[in-house]
């Protein structure tokens, strides 16, 4: 029974993938100086937030937050998983889509798979909306071995900034372990699927989106089909707004996907001051183009993925069993660079990252860490 | 073998020295520090405080968010499209396979 010796960390950058990376590898953590010089320093609300959510679905970990919110201390616990009674709010200063890309990767390794109800918001223009998770998220997790018959995500109540009210009932598997991958095959797409929604506003506003989004891909690809969910009432949450999301289907089995929504801003600087100035959404027609234009610019890159998940399809090489996985993406995102070195810190892991000559693309070959589920009931 | 290849991916990486082509934003330099005797630090001493805990001062506190492309108002010209169009399966796939 030795001291804990702590893992000492500085800086809020990374908050998520070292509380994870923390937890998967029982590496208990010290973080300092989160945001010591800003108007609101420490601890910012939805990462206490993420805290209360690891806490929720683990066993026997230990957070202490010091004095001003500027230094945490992490000792991870037993990721329990399991059907969880309570619904768990998601702190509005984030999407559910923040919460989600950690715990779905933390709760494959849990004892039970997992079955729990975010409340919260569900689209922004800021994270990838709960829409692209089931189009594209639990895809790439397929891809690793996880049973994907039965990841599901239910969309009861969609929620938008400034005040949320969305809910959703996600189910995530729990593996043995992941399987490593050979995914350089980005394939040619064939189809374009994808949804918009409105909430408390007309859904005049889908259909503009649609509209605008088919003239840009139409002349590419005639096998499109974007489906709408207009929301009144309860399920359409407490603020108004749209949104659309798109996912493109390629000939190997890849899926792109991208997602935006336009809500009212939250006025967390000003707290309630900028409630009378409400600035006018960005037109549908503007956002159905802008989100097509942005496809096509995904698609451009040549990846097996789009640039939002390169963050999780690292961590998914990394956590494999020592076999060689190698992985095409576009260009390196700022946050796939923040994933890799944060790897290389818990780790111990390197990938070999090679620029292919002929496109735009990266490839990246590792070696599992060799990660198992020990959590798991042995039977 | 493959490292030799593309010192400059990796570099960028992993690599300690280097450039900042990634790093983003000015830190809010608004700050009421009452805790420490100074009450002004020049932004400069606190990244140098920074670089030399072996912290590259560029990846700082900089916002955890996965998303990054944004609404895209460009349009694909002519030109563009008969490159995107061979990632398409109407496009020319035989040209698109050459590549």
């Amino acid at each position: 029974m030795g001291k804990t010796v702590y893992k000492k960390l500085k800086g809020s950058q990374s908050f998520r993938q070292r509380l994870l990376l923390s937890t998967l590898s029982s590496t208990p953590i010290t973080i300092e100086d989160i945001r010591p010089n800003q108007t609101y320093s420490g601890l910012a609300k939805h990462e206490i937030s993420l805290l209360r959510l690891f806490d929720t679905v683990s066993d026997g970990c230990i957070v202490e937050i010091y004095e001003t919110g500027t230094k945490l201390k992490y000792k991870p616990g037993t990721i329990m998983g399991g059907r969880v009674n309570h619904p768990f709010q998601c702190d509005v200063s984030r999407s559910i889509g923040y919460y989600l890309e950690p715990l779905i990767v933390l709760c494959l390794f849990a004892k039970e798979p997992l079955n729990i109800r975010l409340k919260g918001i569900t689209n922004d223009s800021k994270d990838p909306s709960v829409d692209t998770f089931k189009s594209a998220a639990f895809h790439i997790l397929k891809r690793f071995g996880v049973d994907f018959e039965a990841m599901s995500l239910k969309i009861e109540s969609r929620g938008l900034p400034p005040n949320g009210g969305g809910e959703v009932v996600l189910s995530l598997p729990i593996v043995q372990s992941l399987t490593a991958v050979n995914w350089i095959d980005e394939g040619f797409v064939k189809k374009i699927r994808g949804v918009t929604f409105s909430t408390k506003v007309s859904s005049q506003f889908e259909t503009s989106m649609i509209r605008a989004a088919r003239g840009v891909v139409n002349p590419l690809v005639s096998d499109v089909h974007i489906f709408t969910d207009h929301r009144t009432g309860p399920p359409a949450g407490n603020s108004p707004g749209y949104g659309i999301s798109l996912v493109a289907e390629t000939t190997s089995g890849c899926y792109i996907s991208v997602d935006t929504a336009a809500a009212h801003v939250r006025d967390e600087d000003t707290s309630g001051l900028a409630d009378d100035v409400k600035k006018d959404l960005m037109p549908p027609e503007e956002i159905g183009e802008g989100i097509a234009n942005t496809l096509l610019g995904e698609i451009a890159q040549s990846g097996v993925i789009d640039s939002s998940y390169q963050g999780l399809l690292f961590l998914l090489c990394a956590l494999c069993p020592q076999d060689v996985s190698k992985v095409r993406v576009g260009k390196l995102s700022q946050h796939g660079i923040e994933t890799l070195r944060n790897i290389k810190d818990f780790l111990d892991l390197t990938f070999i990252i090679k620029p292919d000559p002929d496109t735009q693309s990266v490839i990246l070959k590792c070696i599992g860490c060799g990660m198992k589920n020990l959590s798991r009931k042995v039977s | 073998i493959l490292a030799r290849k593309s010192p400059s991916l990796m570099q960028l990486v992993y690599g300690e020295s280097t450039n900042n082509s990634t790093s983003m934003d000015e830190e809010n330099d608004s700050s009421e520090d009452e805790e420490n005797g100074d009450f002004f630090i020049p932004k400069e001493e606190i990244k140098k405080q920074y670089t030399r805990d072996g912290l590259d001062d560029g990846m700082v506190h900089t916002e955890d968010c996965s998303k990054c492309a944004k609404l895209m108002s460009q349009k694909w010209d002519e030109k563009d499209h008969g490159e995107i169009r061979n990632r398409f399966v109407s496009g020319n796939l035989a040209k698109a396979a050459r590549r």
